[in-house]
């Protein structure tokens, strides 16, 4: 995932559909499917369709929520200054918050 | 030039001469040390001096006081008979062993002190002898907050590295010592909190008896508020490895499933540095 925290290959969609250290790669240095190991005999070995349909959903939910999260702070701005708040008030109280 | 009998094994010696011409005065400044009148023979005008008759003084006896006065014409030789030896500089690759007060060492030995004045070649330590970096390659997360050993996906490292010595032996999370001796271990791991978590430790521990009993011998711990950017947490440690067929360290974990341990190929993320330091 990148630094925001935004999945951005299939091992991150692995990550979180086991815990521990169940797979793994036969060539680090290449992370595609093809390559995809799986150490934990416990545990069945992902399609590729699943990997990619898994990221893409791992990606929309957290484009999602960064979407509600910036609808939301907009929304309360709105609001607030509807109450008559200026925007140094705002501020303030997002400071409080 | 000829000789009588056995050959010289080295060549005769020149004798030390001052010739002083057109001086005036009673004194005549040497140009060598002499401990005392002794030392030297002096002509006046070819004629011996009474060693009475003159002295010697100031620094390094080198000031001859005559027993008269000097004019142009007396001409002065001083003979040495002995001088005051000086510190000589030796020539060029001239010292060896045999002109030291020292035994011959082996190849590859330094010369070294007691620190009492005695010399003696011995052997110096060879100095880092073992270097070994290992990591993660692929990410993972731990099931729920008890310790789980990282066993799978190490690789040493291999993006501008080269490990010095043997290195070590690694299986299943488990990685064996080249050899006896001190070793640094200093470990990071980076994490990726995906949520509040006030339980999360990097770990490290050893066992002597090939994995019966293990001793921690550093943990890290760190915790998260909730969703963040990406953490790190690390140690140092210094382990004396005093045998290596049943002596074992091992990493490990705890968080949970919202903590991802940032694993990388490429550069150290979760993953450890090894060096010997010396023996045990």
């Amino acid at each position: 995932m990148d630094i925001n925290g935004r999945a951005n290959h299939i091992e991150d969609y692995l990550t979180q559909l086991h815990s521990g250290q169940w797979f793994g790669w036969s060539d680090s240095k290449n992370k595609v499917y093809e390559n995809l190991i799986i150490h934990d005999n416990t545990k069945t070995k992902p399609t590729e369709q699943e990997c990619t349909d898994g990221l893409a959903k791992m990606q929309s939910d957290y484009d999602d929520a960064q979407t509600k999260q910036n609808n939301d702070k907009t929304s309360a701005i709105t609001k607030l200054k509807e109450l008559g708040l200026t925007d140094d008030e705002i501020k303030a109280i997002k400071e409080v918050v | 030039m000829g000789y009588i009998g056995v050959q010289p094994e080295a060549g005769f010696t020149s004798g030390l001469l001052d010739r002083f011409t057109s001086t005036t005065g009673s004194t005549v400044t040497l140009t060598h040390d002499i401990s005392s009148e002794n030392d030297i023979i002096v002509f006046v005008n070819f004629v011996k001096q009474d060693s009475t008759n003159y002295s010697v003084g100031g620094s390094g006896n080198k000031t001859l006081t005559l027993g008269g006065t000097l004019v142009s014409s007396d001409i002065v030789e001083v003979h040495y008979l002995n001088i005051v030896k000086l510190t000589q500089q030796p020539s060029a690759n001239s010292v060896g062993v045999t002109e030291l007060n020292l035994s011959e060492g082996t190849s590859g030995q330094a010369l070294t002190t007691n620190g009492s004045g005695t010399l003696s070649f011995s052997t110096i330590s060879a100095g880092i002898t073992e270097a070994d970096q290992w990591r993660v390659t692929t990410n993972f997360t731990n099931s729920g907050s008890s310790a789980e050993t990282i066993t799978a996906n190490w690789e040493r490292a291999d993006v501008s590295f080269e490990k010095i010595g043997t290195g070590l032996t690694e299986s299943s999370g488990l990685f064996s010592f080249p050899s006896t001796g001190k070793y640094l271990i200093s470990a990071l791991a980076s994490y990726y909190p995906a949520g509040a978590n006030s339980n999360i430790q990097f770990y490290s521990a050893i066992t002597t008896d090939n994995g019966s009993n293990y001793s921690t011998l550093a943990l890290a711990l760190s915790g998260a508020s909730g969703a963040d950017r990406p953490e790190n947490i690390g140690f140092n440690y210094i382990c004396d490895v005093t045998e290596t067929t049943n002596t074992k360290i091992h990493f490990g974990t705890v968080g949970a499933t919202n903590i991802t341990w940032q694993s990388n190929t490429n550069s150290q993320r979760v993953g450890f540095t090894c060096i010997r330091l010396g023996d045990t």
